[in-house]
């Protein structure tokens, strides 16, 4: 059984449709991350998930029911963490948690939610004296407490430092080893890259991409050659089919190649006139990011036509 | 699912605990009507009980306007009533237990100061007249709270919020006579007898004048204030 299904999802704010025509479903126990540039339609997507917002055309089923007239029952069984944090700071985090749980009718125990979003330490401390990760962490605690069956999160770790992002991340991971599903929006792409089963990647309302984070990598075009260059002589000397690959802020060179056996020749035989190392040279398939901006009509790197290098220029 | 009266239980204690957990706010709240009575309503070591009544209406009804009003604005923009909104806890139950809060909170306000009167100023109470007057500040919290309620769902932002509260805050109590009296027109005195503070305080004052003589229970001025209670669940903004 589905515990999201959309089907000619639409939501229109006057002639604006932010949301265009959307289909999906979400199997129990999957962690779908739901991917887009900014104004792509993901929050208000997840917002009509919520219930919070009513689709101008189409439906949707969360948990078999209709968000918009889901009842106690159905809330109960449903987690979320909103955009932007919504705490009282007057309040410890065990306070806030232990308001929280008697809503539930078989609700974490607190200390141990605290636990899952590793907070046992700071439970003690009042939410306005946390950090910026330490309060997400219990705005997902309060997503948690109540052991939902679907949690919905915005964008969770928006703002958060590497190491809070990860802490954050763990929490999610210990929810979902319990069966839970999760629907997450993020503009992170290695956040989905660690986090889901599934990528549903959005621009300009309508879903471009719907598949696992491996094969939307597999999507991304031909495979590239990374190479960190910092030797502007020898930058400058490159073949020109490798030079439009140099960028001059990352001191970098990405090409991606449909034909790799030439471009790498090209490459070995700029280096060795330059004398240069190849040891940090890396060639693979395209990473996530690249792939979701080929996705949404954004390529990161040029992509060199194999005529270029099968008959490179004298 | 968890019994009502239960949510509604620990809802009030969330929310009176919201109410009492900033320090200047509660200093503000119950301090300052103190402050009032004491360097304006005493003569020779006694107040009166009009002296006392103002005060404590001043305390009493800028708590309530407060916590109805601009506290319930900043919740619903910082998020707080969106969050409640996405748990299995009934709307009703949130709103109410806010607003038994706010009464609890504007109450304790103006008993403060009443106690003050009592206690060093040799105003006279007996146990009837205290019942009256907690039963009119009851009833002047929730008219008061009720009001601030219902106007916050025409409030877009905090920012409006405090303005506009102000806006109709201080000019009630001026007109009401709370801050010096007003004998004309007449058409505003009149008015005045029917806002929710004049009733307040008169309803008080009568009570401490219990002892000597005054009727204990001041029928109209409860009766007023009963009128203005009533809550405004109406608006739909308040979980945006």
């Amino acid at each position: 059984m589905s515990a999201v299904s959309v089907e000619h999802l639409t939501k229109a704010f006057g002639q604006f449709a932010a949301v265009d025509d959307v289909s999906f479903e979400v199997p129990e126990g999957q962690l779908v991350a739901v991917l887009g540039p900014n104004g792509a339609g993901k929050t208000t997507i997840l917002e009509m998930l919520e219930g919070f917002l009513a689709p101008t055309a189409g439906t949707i089923r969360v948990l078999g029911a209709d968000p918009r007239h889901g009842g106690r029952a159905w809330r109960a069984r449903v987690g979320l963490v909103l955009q932007s944090t919504s705490l009282d700071p007057e309040l410890t985090a065990r306070d806030t948690l232990s308001l929280y749980a008697p809503l539930y009718p078989r609700p974490w125990r607190v200390d141990e939610v605290l636990e899952l979003v590793d907070l046992t330490a700071d439970a003690g401390t009042r939410v306005g004296a946390l950090s910026g990760g330490q309060r997400r962490r219990v705005d997902l605690a309060i997503g948690m407490i109540g052991r939902p069956d679907i949690l919905f999160l915005d964008e969770p770790t928006t703002g958060l430092d590497p190491e809070a992002r990860r802490r954050t991340w763990g929490g999610v991971e210990n929810l979902t080893s319990t069966g839970s599903t999760v629907v997450l929006t993020t503009h992170y792409i290695d956040e989905a890259d660690h986090l889901a089963d599934r990528v549903i990647v959005l621009a300009g309302g309508r879903i471009v991409t719907d598949t696992t984070p491996r094969e939307l990598r597999a999507q991304g075009g031909p495979a590239t050659i990374r190479y960190p260059l910092t030797d502007p002589a020898a930058a400058a000397d490159l073949p020109p089919a490798l030079a439009e690959g140099f960028d001059q802020s990352s001191h970098a060179l990405v090409v991606s190649s449909t034909n790799m056996t030439a471009t790498l020749g090209q490459l070995v035989g700029w280096a060795e006139r330059h004398h240069l190392d190849l040891a940090r040279l890396e060639i693979g398939p395209p990473t996530l990011e690249e792939a979701y901006l080929t996705a949404i009509g954004e390529p990161l790197t040029p992509e060199i036509p194999a005529h270029a290098l099968t008959h490179p220029a004298p | 699912m968890p019994a009502s009266g239960l949510l509604l239980a620990a809802q009030i204690r969330y929310q009176v605990r919201l109410l009492l957990a900033n320090g200047r706010t509660v200093a503000i709240r119950i301090g300052l009507p103190v402050i009032l009575l004491v360097t304006s309503g005493i003569s020779h070591g006694h107040a009166s009980a009009a002296a006392v009544a103002s005060p404590a209406t001043f305390g009493l009804t800028l708590a309530a306007w407060n916590a109805g009003g601009v506290r319930l604005v900043a919740a619903r923009e910082a998020g707080v009533l969106k969050r409640w909104r996405a748990t299995p806890l009934p709307r009703w139950c949130y709103f109410l237990g806010r607003i038994i809060a706010t009464l609890a909170v504007g109450a304790l306000a103006g008993a403060v100061t009443v106690a003050v009167g009592v206690c060093f100023y040799h105003v006279p109470l007996t146990a009837g007249a205290a019942l009256v007057i907690l039963l009119a500040f009851v009833l002047g919290a929730a008219a008061w709270a009720a009001s601030a309620t219902a106007l916050t769902s025409a409030i877009p932002t905090v920012e409006a919020a405090n303005v506009i509260l102000i806006l109709i805050y201080f000019p009630v109590l001026i007109v009401s006579g709370l801050l010096g009296s007003i004998s004309e027109p007449h058409w505003l005195t009149t008015l005045a007898s029917y806002l929710p503070v004049r009733p307040l305080a008169d309803a008080v004052t009568s009570a401490l004048r219990h002892a000597t003589g005054t009727p204990l229970f001041p029928v109209h001025d409860l009766l007023t204030l009963a009128v203005g209670a009533p809550v405004n669940p109406a608006s739909r903004r308040w979980a945006r």
